[in-house]
C-alpha cells in the first residue's frame, strides 16, 4: 500500500506552549484513519496543520510527497476537508456554495458538481438556501464540497458531531465507500469511541499533544483472545479449577462473576469442567473489549502524570 | 482570479443588505432632485444684464479688504480672495456669465455630496468582506483551496474597489438621468472655470464632473482600504466599520484643528485625501502641494495593503 500522507515529527508551539509535541504518523491509500483523543488534546490543531490553516513550528507534513508548508497549492489540491462544522454561506443555495468552491479549484465541471450532488443525495434540495438545511444536510453538502475536485485524501474533523444516528450511519457508509471504492485515504477525528470503532481501520490516540498509540482496530476488536464473563454460584471453586488447568490465566473475580481472557475454542472445555465439578453456571458471555476500554487504559496509563495540563482549545 | 472576484461579487450581491444600500442611494438622489425642483419653481434666474458690473464691484471690495487688512490677513482667506478675483476677471474678460440656469450639471454637482454615502456603504462592505468569513466560519473552507492566500485577499480587495466604483457609477448615472429629466440639458455648453497655480482655465462640464467625482472619491476609497485592512488584521467587522466611519466623519475636522497649530498635520491621511483643495480651495497646511498629497496617499495605501496582506498571510486560522 502506498502512503498518501506523512506527518513527520510535527510540533506546534503557540505562545511558548507546546500544543502538539512531535507527532508522526502516516496514512495509506484506501484506509480510514481515526484520530482519537479527549477534547483539547490537539486533534483539531493537528488537522488544521494538515490542511495548512495554521503553520507548523517544526517538522513537516507531506501530501503525496509535497510539503504543505513549502508547496501548499500542490499539496492541498489533493485534499478535501471539513474542519469542524461544515460552515457554508447560509444566504446562498447549496448549489451556489458548490459553484463557489468549484471556481477555486482547477477543472471542476458542471457535470462534476451534479455528479457529486447526486452522490451525497442532495438532488432535491440543492437549489434551496443553506439556511433552510438541517444539520445532516449541511454535513452532506460539506462532504460534496470536499469531493468536488476529486482529492485523494479526505480529512474530516468530527464528521458526525451533532448528527442523529441515521445521519451518523450515512456518513460512515459514505466514508467506507470512498475509502474502499475510490482508494481514498480518509482521516477522521472524533472523541466518540464507538463511532471510530465502526468507521476506522487504524486509530491514533492523541493526548496532551502527544500521539501515544497507533493501532489497528482489528487488533482489539477481532483479536483471537477475548474476555469472557462467567456467572457461577461458587467463583472461588471455579477459580481453583481454572488455576489447575491454566496456571497462567489472570482471572478476575467480582461477587459471583469471573472475567477470564480465553480463546473461543476453549470455552466448551471450560464449561464441561465446571459441570463435572458440579459448579452451577448461570451464564457465559463474551465481553467485547471495546475501543473505549482500550482508550481509557491507554490515556490513563500514559497521560495520567500530566493530568493538570489545561486544554489547548 | 476572475473566478475569485466572481465569487466575492456573488457573496456581496446575494445578501439583501447590498440592495438596501443601492436603494438608499437612489432614494436619496431622488429626494434631493424633488427638493431642488420644488425650490427652483419658486424663484427664477436673477436678471443678469448687469452681471459684469456686479463682478467688478465684488472684485473691488475684495481688493479693498485685502489692502485694509494688509499683513494680518489669514493665509487661507487671502488665497480664497485671490482665487475669486482671478475667476471674476476671467469671466469679465471672456464674457462668461456666472448666472447660468440650473441644469443637469448643477444637479450632478450637487448630488456629489452623496459620495459620502457611497463611501459609507463601501466601508461597510470592505469592513465585512474578510471579517465575516471569520465570523461565519467559512474562512476554514475558503483557505484550504489550492490558491495562495494573497490571491484570495487580493480578489476581495478588488471586489471592494469594484463595488465602490459601481456605487459611484450608479450615483453619477442616476443623477445625470434624473437631472436631465427634471432640469433639462443647457442649451449651450457652459465651460467650467478652475483656478490652479495662479491661472484660470476652462474645462468642459462633463469632464469636470467626472474629474470632480474621481477626486472626491479618493477619500472614500482610502477609507475603504483602511476598513479592509482593519477587517483583515483584526477579523472584526464592527471595529473596521466603526473606526473607519468615525474617521470618515471626524478625521477631516480633527486634522483641520491640528493643522491650525501644528505643521505635522500635513502628514495625516485626512489632510491629503481631499485633492480638490488644490483646485477649488486652499490647502490645509501652507506649503502642501498636489505632488506631496499624492505621495502621502500612496504611502498610506501601501502601508494599509502591506499590513493587511502580511497579517492575513501569516495568520493561524484557529477561530
Amino acid at each position: 500500500m502506498d502512503t498518501l500522507v506523512e506527518i513527520q515529527d510535527v510540533t506546534k508551539v503557540i505562545n511558548g506552549r507546546t500544543i502538539i509535541d512531535s507527532v508522526s504518523f502516516e496514512v495509506k491509500k484506501g484506509e480510514v484513519f481515526g484520530f482519537l483523543g479527549p477534547n483539547g488534546a490537539g486533534k483539531t490543531t493537528t488537522i488544521r496543520m494538515l490542511v495548512g490553516l495554521i503553520s507548523i513550528t517544526s517538522g513537516d507534513i507531506k501530501v503525496l510527497g509535497s510539503s504543505i508548508s513549502t508547496d501548499f497549492e500542490k499539496a492541498v489540491s489533493q485534499i478535501g476537508a471539513i474542519v469542524e462544522n461544515p460552515e457554508m454561506y447560509k444566504f446562498l443555495t447549496g448549489y451556489q456554495n458548490l459553484i463557489h468552491y468549484a471556481r477555486m479549484s482547477k477543472g471542476v465541471t458542471k457535470e462534476k458538481i451534479d455528479e457529486t450532488v447526486e452522490l451525497v443525495g442532495l438532488v432535491d434540495r440543492i437549489h434551496d438556501k443553506v439556511r433552510t438545511y438541517s444539520l445532516g444536510m449541511r454535513q452532506r453538502l460539506g462532504l460534496a464540497q470536499c469531493l468536488l475536485h476529486d482529492p485523494q485524501i479526505l480529512i474530516l474533523d468530527e464528521p458526525t458531531n451533532g448528527l442523529d444516528p441515521a445521519g451518523i450511519r450515512e456518513i460512515r457508509d459514505h466514508l467506507r465507500m470512498l475509502a474502499r471504492e475510490r482508494g481514498m485515504a480518509v482521516i477522521v477525528s472524533s472523541h466518540l469511541l464507538s463511532e471510530m470503532e465502526m468507521m476506522c481501520d487504524r486509530i491514533g490516540i492523541i493526548q496532551n499533544g502527544k500521539l501515544i498509540d497507533v493501532q489497528h482496530i482489528s487488533d482489539f476488536v477481532q483479536g483471537k483472545e477475548k474476555v469472557y464473563e462467567a456467572e457461577v454460584d461458587d467463583p472461588a471453586k471455579a477459580q481453583r479449577l481454572l488455576k489447575n488447568k491454566y496456571p497462567e490465566l489472570p482471572v478476575q473475580i467480582t461477587e459471583n462473576r469471573m472475567l477470564l481472557p480465553l480463546v473461543r475454542d476453549s470455552i466448551p472445555e471450560m464449561i464441561k469442567d465446571f459441570v463435572q465439578a458440579d459448579i452451577k453456571i448461570f451464564a457465559v458471555r463474551e465481553v467485547t473489549k471495546t475501543l473505549e476500554d482500550r482508550f481509557l487504559e491507554v490515556t490513563e496509563y500514559k497521560g495520567g502524570a500530566e493530568h493538570d495540563r489545561t486544554d489547548s482549545k | 482570479m476572475t473566478g475569485l472576484i466572481q465569487n466575492e461579487w456573488m457573496k456581496v450581491f446575494r445578501r439583501p443588505g447590498t440592495y438596501v444600500m443601492i436603494g438608499l442611494l437612489l432614494i436619496m438622489t431622488t429626494v434631493a432632485g424633488a427638493f431642488i425642483k420644488y425650490q427652483e419653481s419658486g424663484g427664477t434666474v436673477p436678471d443678469n444684464a448687469e452681471w459684469k458690473r456686479g463682478l467688478q464691484t465684488q472684485n473691488e471690495s475684495y481688493k479693498k479688504q485685502l489692502e485694509e487688512m494688509g499683513e494680518t490677513v489669514p493665509r487661507d482667506m487671502k488665497e480664497q480672495y485671490q482665487r475669486e478675483i482671478a475667476l471674476n476677471e476671467y469671466r469679465i474678460l471672456h464674457d462668461i456669465s456666472p448666472n447660468e440656469e440650473y441644469s443637469v450639471w448643477g444637479f450632478v454637482s450637487d448630488t456629489s455630496q452623496l459620495i459620502e454615502f457611497a463611501g459609507l456603504f463601501t466601508i461597510i462592505i470592505a469592513g465585512g468582506i474578510v471579517a465575516s468569513e471569520f465570523s461565519w466560519g467559512t474562512i476554514k473552507l475558503l483557505l484550504i483551496r489550492p490558491l495562495k492566500r494573497v490571491k484570495i485577499l487580493g480578489a476581495k480587495y478588488i471586489t471592494v474597489i469594484l463595488f465602490g466604483l459601481m456605487l459611484l457609477a450608479v450615483l453619477f448615472g442616476y443623477s445625470a438621468l434624473l437631472g436631465g429629466l427634471l432640469f433639462g440639458f443647457p442649451e449651450k455648453a457652459v465651460p467650467y472655470l478652475y483656478y490652479y497655480n495662479g491661472t484660470v482655465e476652462e474645462q468642459s462640464m462633463g469632464f469636470h464632473l467626472i474629474a470632480y467625482y474621481g477626486l472626491k472619491s479618493i477619500n472614500m476609497l482610502m477609507l475603504a482600504t483602511m476598513a479592509f485592512m482593519i477587517s483583515a488584521v483584526f477579523r472584526n467587522s464592527s471595529l473596521a466599520i466603526g473606526l473607519s466611519l468615525f474617521l470618515m466623519f471626524m478625521g477631516g475636522q480633527v486634522t483641520r484643528l491640528i493643522a491650525m497649530k501644528y505643521d505635522w498635520a500635513k502628514y495625516s491621511l485626512f489632510a491629503n485625501t481631499d485633492l480638490l483643495q488644490y483646485f477649488e480651495g486652499v490647502p490645509m497646511v501652507q506649503g502642501m502641494t498636489l505632488g506631496f498629497s499624492i505621495i502621502m496617499i500612496a504611502v498610506y495605501f501601501l502601508l494599509f495593503q502591506a499590513l493587511a496582506f502580511y497579517v492575513f498571510n501569516k495568520r493561524d486560522v484557529s477561530a
